[in-house]
């Protein structure tokens, strides 16, 4: 039996411990965030079905719960580390020969920064979705926006350092947001505890309610990428290193959704709040995928494309029945796989061809045909095509809508529809330009176009293996997606797990 | 005047909260926009403090067995602030040398100039 609370404290400490390896070799320091997260990866897999049986709840410094700090180790908590544990490994695999070919190209030196930053966020990460104390939350938040900052500025140049100023301003501002809100909640109830405050919430007036509630859902709404407030995605993402940005929509904005989602479940278990949080995806969804459509950089693309899942993932959420969350989830599965894939597949054909733009990616399924074909699968399977991940996922949230057997529903479904035919017609766009556009024709460039190195293929083809096998039986996941969307649902149980 | 003098704290951190969403709002130095964000955090650092705080209290170590628990500061929020400087702390230092850097690429801080990215 594993600890749970090792899954935070070996990257938190491996991070640290990255310098002093780099004293010793260079060549080590690659692989620490390799064995950090293959040890995250090995030990939520062993500790899935024991957490489906019963929560684990880890209590910190031998107190009872209201007055310690408690992991709160349930479903949702070891898929959400399962998932960063998975994709950080994979990715870290890939920035084996990827970061080091960036830094040569633009001078940055150390590549001990990116790696201790790397596994700090992921650190951050893990800690995010096991903590259950609100004030922990906060600073695990703080670790993960901070090392996102450092890492989207890690080449230092000039979009690097002009988007990652914007990021941290308004990161910033979003993060005061939530520490006001933390202090209210304080002020109210003189506890932190996360099941502590959901007992005691009813005992408040609706006002002394929204206004927590609305502060903590536009702080963690910056980094979920919510419609007014993500001005700095596309700047961010795209000007980021492929891997970085990989890990940023991966990961990073899918601990914003789960921190929303926990708040407004768990922690307030506010019904009347769902309907806004379904408008908010609509509108984050729509907003997106319409402005993917006009890019030409394909790095923008895919990021606004992010937002634009980030909406459809919060649609499903505010649906607020168990097929709707458990839908929610099962799509955000879909994205953090796909987009890693599409992220990575990326990667390389940029730093061949040394430019974002989509024509300049004309023909080159001939020259890199994996890479082309992840990026494919990874586009069709966000698309909602079978028989990828993307298509039981869609189908989960339209069947959970039509469920509720509501005209209003019917109409929101139709134009989450709609924004799906946008997300086809731009992916399509760029499918055609890899494959059925002629190179231009300049001998010269041609010659250094090749494939992708060994070592990023490797996790490319071990996500399309994951995307069409999920696609193909998608029923290995509903046992745990349908026990998530429980935990987020039964608040009763909550508090009583942690408080008994 | 009772009631100033009891919510004196709460008005003094809502108002540097303020101030500062109104500097980061209208000004476009980046500095000074860090410096908004410095008194941000101020203000909500003010906030958790003067929400554990009872007049003429004490600290919260039974040194004398006289001292009424009553009348104890909340330790809490003390720790919680010291937490919170902690990340600012980082916050400001990464954004003063993301400052440094953007001034030597563009040779200007007034981040109307600076919009390579756009949508």
């Amino acid at each position: 039996m594993v600890n749970p609370i090792l899954l935070i404290a070996v990257p938190l400490g491996l991070a640290f411990s990255i310098p002093l390896f780099g004293f010793v070799s260079k060549k080590i320091v690659k692989l620490i965030p390799i064995v950090g997260m293959l040890f995250n990866l090995i030990a939520s897999l062993i500790l899935i079905p024991k957490v489906l049986n019963k929560p684990i709840i880890v209590k910190l410094g031998g107190f009872p719960p209201p007055f310690c700090i408690n992991l709160f180790v349930g479903p949702v908590g070891i898929l959400f580390s399962c998932l960063i544990a998975l994709i950080g490994l994979l990715v870290s695999i890939y920035a084996i020969r990827y970061i080091g070919a960036q830094g040569k190209q633009s001078n940055v030196g150390q590549e001990e920064r990116y790696h201790m930053l790397y596994l700090l966020l992921l650190a951050g990460a893990t800690g995010v979705v096991l903590t259950g104390d609100i004030f922990n939350l906060f600073v695990f938040y703080e670790i993960l926006c901070i090392s996102s900052y450092a890492l989207v500025a890690y080449l230092g140049d000039k979009p690097g350092v002009e988007s990652a100023s914007k990021y941290l301003i308004q990161g910033s501002i979003g993060s005061s947001f939530i520490l006001i809100s933390i202090a209210f909640l304080y002020g109210q109830f003189g506890t932190l505890n996360m099941a502590d405050i959901a007992q005691n919430i009813n005992s408040l007036t609706s006002v002394q309610v929204f206004f927590p509630l609305i502060l903590l859902v536009t702080g963690f709404g910056i980094e979920a990428t919510i419609f007014p407030l993500n001005a700095w995605l596309p700047d961010a993402h795209s000007s980021a290193p492929s891997t970085i940005s990989a890990i940023l929509s991966g990961i990073a904005i899918e601990i914003g959704i789960y921190a929303i989602a926990r708040v407004v479940f768990t922690l307030f278990g506010a019904q009347d709040f769902f309907l806004f949080l379904l408008m908010l995806g609509l509108l984050t969804l729509l907003l997106g995928e319409l402005s993917a459509f006009s890019q030409n950089n394909i790095k923008r693309m895919l990021a606004y494309s992010s937002a634009g899942q980030m909406g459809l993932i919060l649609f499903a959420l505010g649906v607020g029945t168990t097929e709707g969350i458990a839908g929610g989830l099962f799509q955000l599965i879909t994205h953090v796989l796909s987009k890693a894939l599409l992220f990575l597949a990326t990667g390389f054909m940029i730093y061949r061809t040394g430019s974002m733009e989509i024509t300049s990616l004309q023909g080159i399924g001939r020259k890199m045909p994996l890479s082309s074909l992840a990026f494919t699968i990874g586009a069709f399977s966000l698309i909602g095509l079978p028989p990828f991940i993307g298509f039981p996922s869609k189908l989960m949230i339209v069947f959970s809508v039509l469920l509720k057997q509501n005209v209003l529903y019917t109409v929101f479904i139709v134009i989450v529809l709609i924004g799906t035919v946008i997300e086809g017609a731009y992916f399509f766009k760029v499918i055609q330009a890899l494959y059925f556009k002629e190179l231009p024709t300049q001998e010269s460039s041609d010659a250094q176009i090749q494939e992708a190195p060994l070592a990023a293929l490797i996790p490319m083809v071990i996500l399309m293996a994951l995307i069409i096998s999920i696609g193909v039986y998608p029923k290995i996941m509903t046992g745990i997606l349908n026990s998530a969307a429980s935990e987020f649902l039964d608040r009763v149980a909550y508090i009583k797990l942690v408080l008994k | 005047m009772i009631f100033l003098s009891n919510y004196i704290y709460y008005i003094g951190a809502f108002g540097l909260i303020l101030i500062a969403l109104y500097i980061l709002l209208t000004r476009h130095n980046l500095i000074k926009k860090i410096i908004g964000l410095s008194i941000l955090a101020t203000g909500v650092n003010l906030l958790i403090i003067a929400i554990g705080y009872i007049k003429e209290g004490t600290a919260p170590i039974f040194s004398n067995p006289n001292l009424n628990p009553q009348n104890m500061v909340d330790p809490v929020p003390e720790a919680l602030v010291l937490t919170a400087i902690v990340i600012s702390v980082a916050v400001l230092a990464m954004a003063l040398s993301l400052a440094i850097r953007l001034y030597k690429h563009y040779r200007t801080l007034d981040m109307r100039k600076i919009k390579e990215q756009r949508w």
